[in-house]
């Protein structure tokens, strides 16, 4: 399902602090942006009021086309946020795969199949059966990766997804981000420093000074 | 060991396993009221204190503070209160509760219920809010997600039921003022340990005493053993 995101003077405060006030934002179908920002700029607390998973203190967000129910809270089941660092339930790694397909109406046999296939799209088949607490942090990336993959969602909040990563780690998330593009997805990485998971991206955004600026696509180099 | 001593605990083993009706009627008691008791508890005092450590309201500080010291106040107080609203001249005597198990219940919920709140609330305060995020993102209603919190939380919760249910089979105060220590109606161990002993009858005492130390152990033991090794993660 293809999404749009709008946003409508969107404002953040903590107590006195404001945090940003950001007049407009379109994020349409298929794009990929790179949020960026000096630490403390409220990129999270951005993801998070887009993700539903916060509330701004005014301002609205709008997903189109609206599946969210009268008593939901949630601002849409095909929008997905994905922490810097992933927090992982107790259990192996195949019930962290299968937690999102479990909260729906799959059978337990289309359950099995999905998994499987998470496990293999983010290479963690081998250790399937492991406690996924004792999984590496590129591991873990992973594992989220394949938690929100096997949702199929339309629109993907990546927080510092690279972070703490090393350099083959950074490569396997981009090879998994990439092919979420490919399928569609649209993506917002956010990161304070220019990477490889960031260069797939075709929009950058910038969070600095109480406000979101777009910079230009030629602008490569800008913002370290 | 002294003779006398020894008699006794002989005496006790002997009351123990013969399967004398009076002292197993004893044991039947507490552990119908206390488990009545703490089941009636889980549930509610649960959801507060999930509520106390998720949502932010005013005033949250002081209902924390209200429950904390609630759970130091003594048995007896919570006894008294409770048989001044009971007894006939209180506003709920119509009841015709006092001295009865569901007044020693009500006592015994009014016991475990700031203990399970307290620590509750710090188990679910001592989680991750990304767990709760994680949930909610990952398409769990507020209910669902709420229950994957009590799973990661669920060896800190263990406890603190087992601590409640620690607190009130061995509370004497509460169970002796409503329930009266009617005998194989609401006499339970504590209060019967009290009055045998004042009795001067070590056996019956001795026996009960037994039960609970055993009790304490397999407590203990369930607890550790499903919490493994211990380790942090």
């Amino acid at each position: 399902m293809s999404l749009e995101l709008n946003v409508d003077n969107l404002v953040k405060s903590f107590g006195p602090r404001k945090l940003f006030h950001i007049d407009q934002l379109r994020v349409g179908e298929g794009e990929s942006l790179h949020l960026s920002g000096e630490n403390g700029s409220g990129k999270t607390t951005l993801m998070k009021i887009l993700a539903g998973l916060e509330k701004p203190c005014s301002g609205r967000v709008l997903v189109t086309p609206k599946a969210r129910r009268w008593w939901s809270d949630r601002i849409h089941p095909q929008v997905i946020y994905l922490h810097q660092t992933p927090y992982i339930f107790n259990g192996n790694v195949r019930d962290n795969v299968a937690y999102g397909l479990r909260l729906r109406s799959y059978s337990r046999e289309e359950t099995r199949i999905k998994v499987q296939q998470a496990l293999v799209w983010s290479r963690l088949e081998h250790l399937a059966d492991q406690p996924a607490h004792s999984l590496s942090g590129g591991e873990k990336q992973r594992l989220a990766l394949a938690r929100a993959w096997i949702l199929s969602p339309s629109l993907l909040f990546l927080d510092e997804p690279t972070a703490n990563l090393d350099k083959q780690s950074v490569g396997t998330v981009e090879e998994l981000v990439t092919q979420l593009l490919d399928k569609g997805t649209t993506v917002m990485v956010s990161s304070h420093q220019k990477n490889a998971v960031t260069d797939l991206c075709g929009r950058r955004l910038h969070l600095e000074n109480l406000a979101l600026q777009e910079l230009s696509p030629e602008l490569t180099s800008a913002p370290e | 060991m002294d003779s006398g001593l020894l008699a006794t605990c002989m005496a006790a083993l002997d009351l123990l396993f013969s399967g004398d009706a009076e002292l197993w009627n004893i044991i039947w008691v507490s552990f119908r009221v206390s488990i009545t008791a703490i089941l009636l508890s889980i549930v509610p005092a649960v959801a507060v204190g999930f509520m106390l450590a998720m949502v932010d309201f005013p005033g949250r500080w002081m209902v924390i503070a209200l429950f904390n010291a609630l759970m130091a106040v003594p048995t007896v107080v919570v006894g008294l209160t409770l048989y001044l609203l009971l007894s006939r001249s209180g506003p709920f005597g119509e009841l015709q509760l006092l001295f009865s198990q569901p007044a020693m219940i009500i006592g015994q919920v009014l016991l475990c219920v700031p203990v399970l709140v307290c620590m509750s609330h710090s188990a679910f305060q001592g989680l991750d809010r990304r767990a709760w995020e994680t949930a909610r993102t990952l398409g769990a209603h507020c209910a669902r997600a709420a229950i994957t919190m009590v799973c990661e939380a669920r060896f800190a919760l263990l406890a603190a039921v087992l601590a409640s249910f620690s607190r009130i089979i061995s509370e004497v105060g509460c169970s002796m003022m409503v329930g009266g220590n009617i005998l194989s109606y609401t006499r339970n161990i504590p209060t019967a340990i009290a009055l045998e002993t004042s009795k001067g009858e070590f056996a019956q005492g001795v026996a009960l005493g037994l039960v609970l130390l055993i009790l304490a152990l397999v407590l203990n033991f369930t607890l550790a053993s499903v919490r493994g090794k211990g380790q942090l993660v």
